[in-house]
């Protein structure tokens, strides 16, 4: 039993101490680490393909006038599951390292995109590049259907 | 007269001002075997003033259950006073040895009460492990102070230290000083002996339902055990070397409790904790006949 | 026994009963009976081929006209059979026999398609409410098609008394109650301990307090690509196992299969996951019993390997690294010699662990003979996991049913006859080397190619179905899935371990210390997310607290409101 026990007390004192002085050191994580996502407004052509993967569904689109699209991330219910940055046929969406998230200002975890699309002359809509969409080749794409709102 | 009230003083503030700084020494030694940082040293002073400003909830308006923080905290006071720290206590008085096993029980005693007067069920649990611990481990600690009474023929510790600076060691008192060292583990409610608090099963016991200065005082109560059982074994069963400079056997003292300390540490890190008819058949078969052993050695003489 | 010797010998006894019978793969096989002749085909499986109740699946089809459809499944586990017996109910007042009396393992399945179908199992012995709360109203019953996701029914009394029916204290005990906030009960359930000093006689169980309603979420919200992301989170620690399961049985519901790296990556990371939280449990069992030092020191052998999981997976826990048909992220050569290195460290001081533990007299003292669980008891509750191989009974869906890469590379299935706390110790702390052994041997032999099926279906048709079981750390999670139109499942039934496990509980703890309970529930390494309910009541012990019930429940509905509308009764967001 003692013998044990000595075993048990050497395992212990040969680790040393092992915590880190985090926060008051930086502890960055791996490469390919899933943190909070951006979105290069450049580069994204508002196809909408991140907000329809979206698990959680924190990305909405909506289209304020003919010619603006708007794109609001909720990144406050994001799992960093980084499915939007795998679709993105723009690689408009990049996941970041950041993992210090947490905030008391919810607005720090909203992030606003506008995108400028042209319009079609006669009908004046936006145009809906099929071509992104061809690319995403996800399957379980599903338009919303808006029935479930409200309910 | 300014001498005794000089020693007052000293033992008040060894026993009961430094006994939060013990137990934050023991938390960092903890720790280290942990392999984590810890908490700062001085964590239990700033537990208990943090507890001290706020709010009392009572679940009761039991007057016992109001008096036990005070009476807890006072009885170990007392116990303090007639602690022996490398010397004759403060306090010393013909008859002092059953005075202080008398107090050191009664501190036990109201924790029970109040846990009993709390009506909460857990509390009740803990308050009845509370009392099956005390009646198993209290007789270890007053035999084997008895057996030192023997052994030097008087009551009082100043007389058993005076009679050990003059005499050889003896295997009565040997054996009777194991058997107060397999006690203290359970008298200062280490693993795997803190069975009446249990946090992961009665989630804290006795003391599931207090809140602030009366849990400081009783946390405080608590901590000052350990160093008032350790004093007493120090000075009664291992009082090598004889210095006769009084502070200077004060350090001593402190040095050796520190050992006991990180003994008592050093087990507590390394165990599961025992169930309490495991623990109750550990003290009441094994160590009960150390000490009784003890005595009879001491009554033949040897 | 091959499938079709089981179905002829099936056809012997009740011929004319049976309605239909289906095996779209090898092995799997659904037979349709008339309910008449529900319990005895029910009995024969379980009497005759030792066939063990995993679970019932209810299913409203009352759109297609079919009623209630009522799927109890088995599994054959030594002939590699899943069995599905299916009975119908009527569309109004739907009422089916119960065959817990039968099959014992049934109790909880039957009890929980009374509450969320609202199927009558006639004959159940305890036929009390099992998930819906207690001021659930009577006849609204959750998973029927017709009650919407998000939709509140009207809340019961306010003024009620506390409704649940408890069994009442045996004579000459007292009441402990634990939970449904316990400390080493990391999430709420709770138990009654009817207990004479420190014995526990009796005890009676009431948990689900935090039903998160993913089923429904699942078969009326989300798509097939998105469940993999939220069946990942029904728990936080073996969340790659919901996913792997629900991804394999869509699969072979939709007749594709992931490619074969694919799968090596998949039963790699589940021995990864595996070995993360048995450390993770072996930490919270030597927390139970006080020795922090074990929680300490296998914690912290297990951050490296979380460190690993970050790295190859771009999160800590739940990855999000399946979606139908294969897996997101292929692992590069070049991470290859850090896995080995970092299960390598892992290996090497779990035997110095384990060779210390062995030799503790003091924590064998609480742990050797303590929470028995003979094997003909755990046989009859179909415990399952190292809770099930602790008792000498040697099921492991990796090996019965094997999936992903384990037909490939085996698995080596450890027991112990012990039946008691200690062997299900040991169980774990042995499976740890073995999975560590897997990963070597599934690093070794992992082929090359894609990481994706290239054959995926543009539409899935409504009708197909798959069952597949996975084995979770705390033993095996089935997934169910029927397909249906609108690219989502008709239904998607989950089952996790813990939610067999549990039922073993009353037998274990009985006749043991109050001071034993915790480890005794904490040696099967219970996981309450597998049990859950959709609002909280908060209900305290004692007659003291008695009068707070009534203000807990007003404020946690009140709350309740509030987040109803700030949320625009979009309860998912």
């Amino acid at each position: 039993m003692i013998i044990s026990k000595l075993k048990e007390a050497l395992i212990c004192l040969k680790a040393g101490r092992v915590t880190l002085p985090y926060p008051f050191a930086p502890h960055d994580p791996e490469d390919g680490f899933h943190g909070r996502v951006v979105v290069d407004a450049e580069k994204c052509v508002g196809c909408g393909g991140c907000a329809e993967v979206c698990p959680p569904r924190c990305i909405e689109v909506t289209d304020p006038s003919p010619e603006k699209r708007v794109l609001e991330f909720f990144l406050e219910r994001c799992t960093y599951c980084a499915r939007c940055a795998e679709v993105c046929p723009e690689d408009a969406v990049i996941v970041t390292k950041e993992f210090e998230t947490a905030t008391n200002d919810l607005e720090d975890m909203h992030m606003r995109v506008e995108v400028f699309m042209s319009t079609c002359r006669r009908c004046g809509r936006c145009y809906e590049p099929p071509t992104p969409l061809d690319r995403m080749m996800v399957t379980g794409f599903r338009p919303p259907t808006g029935e479930s709102e409200g309910a | 007269m300014a001498i005794t009230v000089l020693e007052i003083v000293l033992s008040l503030v060894i026993l009961i001002g430094l006994a939060p700084l013990a137990e934050g020494l023991l938390r960092k030694f903890k720790a280290i075997i942990h392999s984590r940082q810890g908490p700062p040293i001085i964590q239990p002073y700033l537990d208990i003033a943090k507890l001290l400003v706020k709010e009392d909830l009572a679940p009761t308006d039991n007057w016992v259950w109001r008096m036990a923080p005070a009476l807890c905290l006072g009885a170990t006071v007392v116990v303090a006073l007639l602690t022996p720290i490398g010397g004759a206590p403060a306090f010393g008085f013909g008859g002092d040895i059953i005075v202080f096993v008398y107090f050191a029980t009664l501190s036990v005693v109201a924790i029970i009460l109040a846990a009993f007067a709390s009506g909460n069920p857990y509390a009740y649990v803990g308050g009845s492990r509370e009392m099956m611990m005390a009646l198993s481990v209290e007789p270890v600690m007053a035999i084997a102070l008895f057996v030192a009474a023997i052994k030097a023929h008087t009551l009082t510790f100043g007389g058993i230290l005076s009679h050990s600076a003059t005499s050889e060691p003896s295997i009565s008192m040997a054996v009777a000083g194991i058997a107060f060292l397999l006690a203290l583990q359970a008298l200062v409610g280490k693993l795997p002996f803190d069975i009446a608090e249990a946090d992961q099963e009665i989630m804290g016991g006795p003391f599931i339902e207090r809140s602030g200065p009366g849990l400081a005082l009783f946390r405080w109560a608590m901590h000052a055990r350990l160093l008032i059982f350790s004093a007493v074994l120090v000075s009664v069963f291992v009082p090598w070397p004889h210095v006769g400079i009084r502070g200077l056997s004060i350090l001593l003292t402190l040095a050796k409790m520190g050992v006991f300390l990180t003994l008592v540490g050093l087990v507590d890190v390394v165990n599961p904790r025992l169930r309490i008819d495991q623990s109750m058949g550990y003290y009441a078969r094994i160590v009960v006949f150390v000490s009784i052993g003890a005595l009879a050695l001491a009554i033949v003489g040897h | 026994m091959t499938s079709a010797e089981l179905i002829r010998r099936r056809r012997q006894d009740v011929g004319p009963a049976i309605e239909s019978v289906s095996e779209p793969v090898p092995g799997k096989v659904r037979m349709a009976v008339a309910p008449g002749a529900v319990v005895s085909v029910a009995k024969a499986l379980y009497r005759d081929h030792g066939a063990r109740f995993l679970v019932t699946a209810g299913i409203d089809s009352r759109e297609g006209g079919n009623g209630f459809e009522v799927d109890h499944i088995f599994s054959l586990d030594k002939d590699k059979i899943f069995f599905i017996l299916r009975t119908s109910a009527a569309a109004e007042e739907p009422e089916v026999p119960a065959i817990t009396p039968e099959v014992p393992a049934a109790a909880w399945a039957e009890r929980e398609l009374q509450d969320l179908l609202g199927v009558r199992v006639e004959g159940l012995p305890d036929g009390r409410r099992l998930i819906l709360p207690d001021d659930w109203p009577e006849g609204v019953h959750p998973l029927r098609k017709d009650m919407k996701y998000g939709d509140w029914p009207p809340l019961g009394d306010e003024n009620a008394e506390e409704s649940y029916p408890w069994k009442q204290a045996p004579e000459g005990t007292s009441t402990v109650v634990i939970g449904p906030y316990f400390p080493v009960l990391e999430e709420p359930t709770q138990l009654r301990l009817f207990v004479d000093g420190e014995r526990v006689i009796d005890c009676d169980y009431r948990g689900f307090y935090n039903h998160r309603a993913i089923e429904k979420m699942g078969d009326s919200e989300l798509t097939y690509n998105e469940i993999p992301f939220v069946s990942e989170r029904i728990c936080g620690i073996c969340g790659f196992i919901h996913s792997s399961c629900y991804c394999e049985t869509a699969e072979e519901a939709m007749g594709i299969r992931a490619p074969r790296r694919a799968r090596y990556i998949r039963s790699l990371m589940l021995e990864i996951e595996r070995i993360h939280s048995h450390l993770l449990w072996t930490g919270i069992a030597g927390h139970i019993l006080g020795f922090d030092t074990v929680l300490m020191q296998t914690w912290r052998m297990r951050e490296p390997l979380m460190w690993l999981c970050e790295k190859i997976t771009g999160n800590r826990q739940t990855y999000g690294m399946h979606i139908i048909g294969g897996v997101r992220r292929d692992i590069s050569e070049e991470c290859y010699p850090e896995i080995l290195a970092v299960v390598g460290k892992i290996e090497q001081e779990w035997i110095q662990f384990y060779d210390a533990v062995q030799g503790d007299t003091t924590l064998k003292a609480r742990l050797v003979g303590v929470g028995m669980l003979p094997e003909e008891t755990a046989k009859e509750i179909a415990v399952l996991g190292p809770t099930a191989r602790g008792s000498n009974w040697d099921i492991d869906a990796r090996a019965d049913h094997p999936y992903a890469a384990y037909d490939e590379v085996p698995i080596r299935v450890i027991t112990h006859p012990d039946c008691d706390n200690w062997a299900r110790v040991v169980v774990r702390l042995e499976e740890v080397l073995e999975s560590v052994r897997w990963v070597r041997e599934g690093l070794k032999q992992m082929p090359d190619g894609p990481i994706m099926a290239s054959d995926i279906p543009e539409e899935v048709p409504a009708g197909q179905w798959g069952v597949c079981t996975v084995e979770a750390p705390r033993g095996e999670a089935i997934h169910y899935v029927l397909t249906g139109g609108d690219n989502r499942p008709d239904r998607w039934r989950v089952r996790a371990p813990t939610y067999n496990n549990l039922q073993a509980l009353p037998s274990m703890i009985k006749g043991e210390t109050i001071a034993d309970v915790p480890i005794i529930l904490g040696s099967m390494d219970p996981c309450f997310s597998c049990t859950e309910r959709v609002e909280v009541v908060n209900v305290r012990s004692g007659e003291a607290e008695r009068l707070d019930y009534q203000e807990l429940l007003a404020r946690s509905r009140a709350a309740t409101e509030r987040l109803r509308g700030r949320r625009g009764g979009r309860p998912w967001q």
